[in-house]
């Protein structure tokens, strides 16, 4: 068993060295002879073994006709060696977009096959080791658009390793494939982790302070009452006085620029903090709130929108990691 | 246990099989029994109801007890289950028992596999042309099955059935293979049967057999069905010399002459071909006028062969028997085609007969015939000399015999009712009565069955020897000159001997009896006669060429090659085989170049161009519709044309996509463009212009 391991391993790290040197990454691939690989299916072996049959029922019959047929069907499978492999050779390969994920979750990936001329493709299989592989055709068009659900392993550049392209059309005697590398840039945010917002020092109140309605703290006001509004916030005594239903209003006194700060969760490795700096972003950033980003080393001054929240969550992909792939 | 999601097996892949399954089993019915037919049928209505969600597929115990049923009955019609027909029964009760059973996709492949060989076992009951085209069409359906399995169904058109991508893509690949096969089927090489295997059970033994008895050739010619070809290395000998001698009859028991145990004879009873010389073969001394042919034999099912007296064999596994027939060392199941030297005028078995060869070939039962043996005592008496006394029978049978397919039915003393009575008979009634006669004086004498004549075809320069030219004839032992071979049937109708059956015959009601319809009957018609050579020439052709290629084969791959061997065939099969597959190399990669270009966008540029081979080029940067306008101008005459093509082109461009419903739109279109001439003079709107 160890001896045949250690084969197996053998083979395997011949086979990425074969990969690495044949397929590089690259921004698109066109598969060609040195890219593609072919080989029997168990269907084709099972062929094999029918041709195998009739040619013995050729010959102990010493019928020509048989040996005609069994030399046609012969004939067919090295055709269909042809056929197999120009289902492939010529397509080029490349990554349009990769959707930005949380670790743990899928990347959306779109591969687009793009072709020179509008040849007739069918059953083309793409898949991700780990994923759901998808099948495409490719019938009178210059390209095909396919989306792929990588899952994403680690916080960081995504990397869901080499796309497997085959196919066993027409005749699925043989099955003709690639491993390409097409280089793409997604990016694996931390897996969001709920986290309690850790207590912030309350700043005095001034600059960037906002009385937040509906609070319980301070008492702001009298207003007049509508339905709906708890019955212990109505002023009884006023109501007394018989100067009309009443409720009182309070704000809350709260420091709206909350910083994401890496030293709010002392005592926890890298990935713990920026898993948990990740879930609270997304909170802050569903209430609409201003807030900024201080890891060691990198400082964003505290704002709000779509761009924003992008621009913290990349750095707290990349925090740590080399640039770009 | 687990629950693994259902496999679907491809809409278009099941129609295809089942397809397949119904063309690819049609033609085994004739020879299946019926109970299996019925079970075919019954599976493919059932999973066509399973198709249609009416019906689901049968449990486990419904498919034990149709396995045990299937078995049960094979074992009951067959017995043991050897021999070719039990193997196709077998093939199909399990090609009709996995339509049952589609659960994954190795079980859709099994089909197909059994598909295949169902459909190619049918060239072991039929090797004609038309069959063999129909199994063509046969493996087409199978591939077809088999890639409809592995297509994405919606990328491929739709028709109102089945979808008919699969079909174009099998199509296209069996195309594809043949040359391929030729050059594989050209060299590779065939070897001996690697063990013997058991032939048809209960096909009928066509032809001469081995006994004779009035009434079995007025049977034979019912028949047109070919016995053999021949084709002769120089000018064919004239036809009365063509005497096909299959079997030597030397036995009488009153009523059927049969073959006599070879008793008496020094030495080996057959001289196989290539074996050492040296035993009595140097009975037959060579002659300067030999003649070598070949010979291609239908299947008798039997050992003996035709050949014209005397002959040496010249093929392996032919031998030369002690009759001076040849005989084959296994019995005759296929098509079986031998060489022969024939060496006429040469005399056999010179010396005097070993006193047990005389007793056997003059012995009659003496029960029977009691007036020929009187008779033949008689004239013995009167004509010493044995040929004047065959002369003078023959004299008689010229006289007063009359030759027919029809003759009377004859008793007990079948060769007296004959001579001294009905006085009409066929063949095998002179050849007989002649050898009684010629036995009851004393003189050996034995009956010799084969074929006689043969239709030549001129062009082709082969003859071809048909059921109906069976014939029987006689052979006597005379001093000094050996055994000659004599016809008594010559000397009633020498035109049957100089012209042949069909001439001889043509009008009685008995001829051809059996093929009512045959081109046979209308020789005098003569394109009709024309095209029923040139059916049989292209019989012939597919029996030398293709049926009986392993004969050939050495002499052709010799002259191509220079020599055969390993290295040379491998050589042929790589160079050859590259040259074959090129035109699949060159098409796949044309299409890869393909045009770029949207079938719409290659309609507006041929549009274009016509308009500008008529002078009229469009601008850079001009649209469609200042174009047409500026067209419309020039060539009036074809305003309607220009502008009802540009208003197409303007709406598919901009409308989207070409989808099905525009595909005919562009068809239609295309075939517009193709009549369409810009400034073309019209000789009926010029003159009114």
């Amino acid at each position: 068993m160890a001896a045949g391991s250690g084969w197996r391993r053998r083979w395997q790290q011949f086979y990425e060295g074969l990969l690495e040197r044949r397929l590089p990454g690259q921004k698109t691939v066109r598969l060609d002879s040195r890219k593609l690989f072919i080989f029997p299916t168990v269907a084709g072996f099972a062929f094999g073994l029918v041709l195998l049959l009739l040619w013995l029922l050729a010959i102990n019959y010493q019928n020509n006709l048989i040996f005609a047929f069994t030399f046609l069907l012969s004939s067919v499978f090295v055709v269909t060696i042809l056929h197999t492999f120009a289902n492939l050779s010529g397509v080029e390969v490349s990554v349009l977009d990769a959707q930005p994920a949380f670790a743990g979750d899928r990347a959306q990936v779109t591969v687009r096959l793009a072709q020179q001329g509008r040849r007739f493709r069918d059953s083309i299989r793409l898949y991700y080791p780990g994923a759901r592989p998808v099948m495409v055709a490719m019938a009178d068009t210059l390209t095909a658009d396919v989306r792929l659900y990588v899952p994403a392993r680690r916080r960081g550049w995504l990397d869901p390793g080499r796309l497997v392209i085959d196919s066993t059309y027409p005749l699925g005697l043989l099955r003709v494939w690639t491993h390409v590398k097409p280089t793409l840039q997604g990016l694996v945010y931390p897996k969001p982790l709920a986290a309690s917002p850790p207590q912030q020092s309350r700043p005095a109140l001034g600059e960037g302070v906002l009385e937040v309605a509906g609070g319980s703290d301070d008492f702001s006001g009298l207003g007049s009452y509508r339905p709906g509004e708890s019955l212990r916030h109505i002023a009884w005594k006023q109501y007394a006085r018989g100067q009309g239903m009443l409720t009182k209003h309070y704000t809350d006194a709260v420091d709206n620029r909350v910083w994401l700060d890496w030293d709010a969760f002392p005592g926890m490795d890298r990935e713990a903090r920026l898993s948990r700096l990740c879930g609270w972003l997304l909170v802050l950033s569903r209430n609409d709130t201003s807030y900024g980003l201080k890891l060691p080393g990198i400082q964003v001054q505290p704002s709000r929108g779509e761009g924003h929240r992008d621009r913290i969550l990349r750095h707290l992909a990349l925090f740590e990691l080399t640039p770009a792939p | 246990m687990t629950i693994q999601p259902a496999w679907q097996i491809p809409r278009s892949g099941l129609l295809w099989l089942l397809i397949a399954f119904v063309g690819v089993v049609i033609p085994h019915v004739g020879h299946l029994p019926p109970w299996i037919t019925a079970g075919a049928i019954v599976a493919i209505g059932w999973r066509i109801q399973v198709y249609r969600g009416c019906w689901g597929f049968p449990g486990i115990w419904i498919k034990v007890a149709l396995l045990a049923l299937c078995i049960g009955g094979l074992l009951l019609s067959y017995g043991l289950l050897v021999g070719l027909e039990p193997m196709v029964a077998l093939l199909v009760s399990g090609y009709s028992l996995k339509l049952l059973e589609m659960h994954r996709p190795r079980d859709a492949l099994v089909l197909v596999y059994l598909g295949y060989f169902v459909a190619i076992t049918l060239c072991l009951f039929d090797q004609s042309i038309a069959v063999t085209s129909y199994i063509l069409v046969g493996l087409l359906l199978v591939t077809a099955g088999l890639a409809g399995l592995h297509q994405t169904a919606e990328t491929t058109k739709h028709s109102a059935f089945v979808e008919l991508g699969s079909l174009k893509t099998a199509a296209a690949i069996l195309l594809q293979a043949i040359p391929l096969m030729l050059v594989l089927f050209l060299v590779m090489p065939r070897f001996a049967p690697l063990w013997s295997v058991p032939s048809q059970r209960d096909s009928a033994t066509t032809g001469v057999s081995d006994s004779m008895s009035p009434g079995d050739f007025t049977r034979l010619g019912r028949s047109a069905a070919t016995a053999f070809r021949v084709t002769f290395a120089g000018p064919m000998p004239p036809k009365r010399q063509l005497y096909w001698r299959g079997l030597v009859l030397s036995d009488f028991d009153g009523r059927a002459w049969r073959q006599a145990v070879p008793w008496g004879y020094a030495g080996n009873l057959v001289q196989w071909y290539g074996q050492p010389d040296g035993s009595w073969r140097g009975d037959i001394p060579r002659s300067a006028a030999s003649l070598d042919y070949s010979v291609i034999l239908e299947p008798t099912q039997n050992q003996w062969l035709y050949a014209l007296t005397p002959s040496q064999p010249l093929t392996e596994g032919v031998g030369l028997a002690r009759d001076h027939s040849l005989v084959n060392r296994v019995p005759v199941t296929g098509k079986r085609e031998y060489r022969a030297r024939f060496m006429p005028d040469s005399p056999r078995d010179l010396d005097a007969l070993p006193s047990i060869r005389h007793f056997v070939e003059t012995r009659l039962p003496p029960e029977f015939n009691p007036e020929t043996r009187r008779l033949a005592a008689e004239w013995r008496a009167e004509e010493p000399d044995n040929e004047a006394l065959m002369r003078r029978l023959m004299a008689l049978f010229r006289r007063e015999f009359t030759y027919t397919l029809e003759p009377p039915a004859l008793g007990r003393h079948s060769v007296d009712e004959f001579l001294w009575q009905s006085k009409r008979g066929f063949c095998e009634h002179f050849a007989s009565s002649f050898v009684f006669f010629m036995r009851a004086a004393g003189i050996p004498a034995r009956v010799v069955v084969g074929y006689q004549g043969g239709e030549y075809n001129p062009e082709q320069d082969y003859l071809t020897v048909r059921q109906y030219d069976a014939h029987a004839w006689a052979e006597v032992w005379l001093e000094g000159q050996g055994w000659v071979e004599f016809d008594p049937t010559a000397a009633v109708a020498p035109e049957r001997i100089e012209f042949g059956m069909a001439e001889t015959l043509a009008g009685e009601e008995e001829f051809l009896a059996d093929n009512p319809f045959s081109l046979h009957r209308f020789r005098d018609i003569p394109w009709l006669n024309r095209l029923r050579l040139q059916l049989d020439y292209l019989d012939y052709l597919w029996t030398r060429w293709v049926l009986r290629y392993d004969g050939v084969q050495e002499g052709l791959l010799s002259r191509m090659l220079g020599a055969v061997d390993p290295v040379r065939i491998g050589l042929f099969i790589l160079i050859a085989g590259f040259l074959a597959l090129l035109p699949v190399l060159l098409l796949l990669w044309w299409r890869r170049a393909g045009n770029p270009r949207s079938p719409l966008e290659q309609l507006y540029l041929e549009f274009c161009r016509k308009l500008e081979k008529a002078g009229l080029g469009r601008n850079t940067g001009e649209g469609p519709r200042d174009f047409a306008a500026r067209a419309s101008a020039r060539f009036p005459a074809d305003r309607e044309q220009i502008e009802n093509f540009s208003r197409f082109f303007e709406r598919v461009r901009y409308a989207g996509s070409v989808d099905n419903l525009e595909e005919d739109r562009l068809r239609q279109q295309r075939r517009r463009l193709k009549r369409f001439r810009p400034g073309a003079v019209r000789l009926l709107t010029s003159k009114s212009a």
